[in-house]
């Protein structure tokens, strides 16, 4: 309508992928915002899943948590996203849809996603991979 | 990657003279859309579509987080829903809008904007 003007630029940078392991397809979204990160993380299926969020806070080491649809602090992801949030030391949104009670799958993902953040930059390459692959 | 399931959509755009980046994705079960001047993801809303056997739909939405004291997010949420609903889609919608501007002209020219580029 009046005054849009739209141009399809480079806009956000947004990463999308697929890979196959353990007898699953996983494909990941990411898309860079200032300092946040939008995550879409499926499992066979293309289903948005449980929304999580997760932001840094002066209070504590530990990011902030919440489930904005779907899921509660024990679901699948809920933990991811702090955890991704502390690798990056920005909010993260995730979106989340893999098989309940499925701790390979849901480690695999963290796994692959990490391995991807540090790939584009958006993860320190500290310590800590050794600490997450252990608390999952 | 031969087919990506997750059809998506990205595009920059000036509203009255603001630099507006749109992303939208279109999933299985929902449809979501981003639109920032800010860079961020700003105030997130959910909206999806009620419909009684026979009856007529309603929509219900809601801020899942945000500004909750600006009643223009949601009728935006609730223009795009309705549209989506009325291509005879179901998904729901989850639109996240981080703007600096939020007069009512420009809220009108992003809801026209997202429409005209729907992944729907």
């Amino acid at each position: 309508m009046d005054d849009i003007s739209t141009s399809d630029g480079e806009g956000l940078p947004l990463r999308m992928f697929s890979d196959e392991a353990h007898d699953a397809t996983f494909h990941f979204q990411i898309l860079k915002l200032t300092d946040q990160l939008y995550i879409w993380v499926g499992c066979n299926a293309a289903r948005l899943g449980h929304l999580f969020a997760a932001f840094p806070t002066p209070f504590d080491r530990t990011p902030s948590l919440t489930a904005l649809i779907g899921g509660g602090p024990d679901n699948t992801g809920a933990s991811m996203a702090r955890r991704l949030s502390m690798k990056t030391g920005w909010s993260i949104i995730l979106a989340i849809n893999l098989p309940s009670n499925s701790p390979t799958l849901e480690a695999y993902a963290e796994r692959r996603l990490l391995q991807e953040l540090k790939s584009l930059g958006y993860a320190k390459s500290s310590a800590g991979a050794q600490q997450i692959n252990g608390s999952v | 990657m031969t087919s990506f399931p997750v059809q998506s959509k990205k595009l920059s755009a000036s509203i009255k003279g603001l630099p507006t980046e749109l992303v939208l994705s279109a999933y299985e079960d929902s449809i979501l859309v981003i639109v920032t001047q800010i860079g961020k993801m700003g105030t997130l809303l959910h909206a999806r579509k009620e419909q009684a056997y026979g009856g007529a739909a309603t929509f219900n939405v809601h801020v899942l987080m945000g500004k909750r004291d600006e009643p223009l997010l949601p009728a935006c949420a609730r223009q795009v829903i309705e549209h989506i609903s009325n291509n005879g889609g179901s998904k729901s919608l989850v639109l996240s809008l981080g703007l600096k501007d939020h007069s009512p002209e420009a809220l009108k020219s992003i809801v026209q904007l997202i429409i005209d580029n729907k992944i729907w």
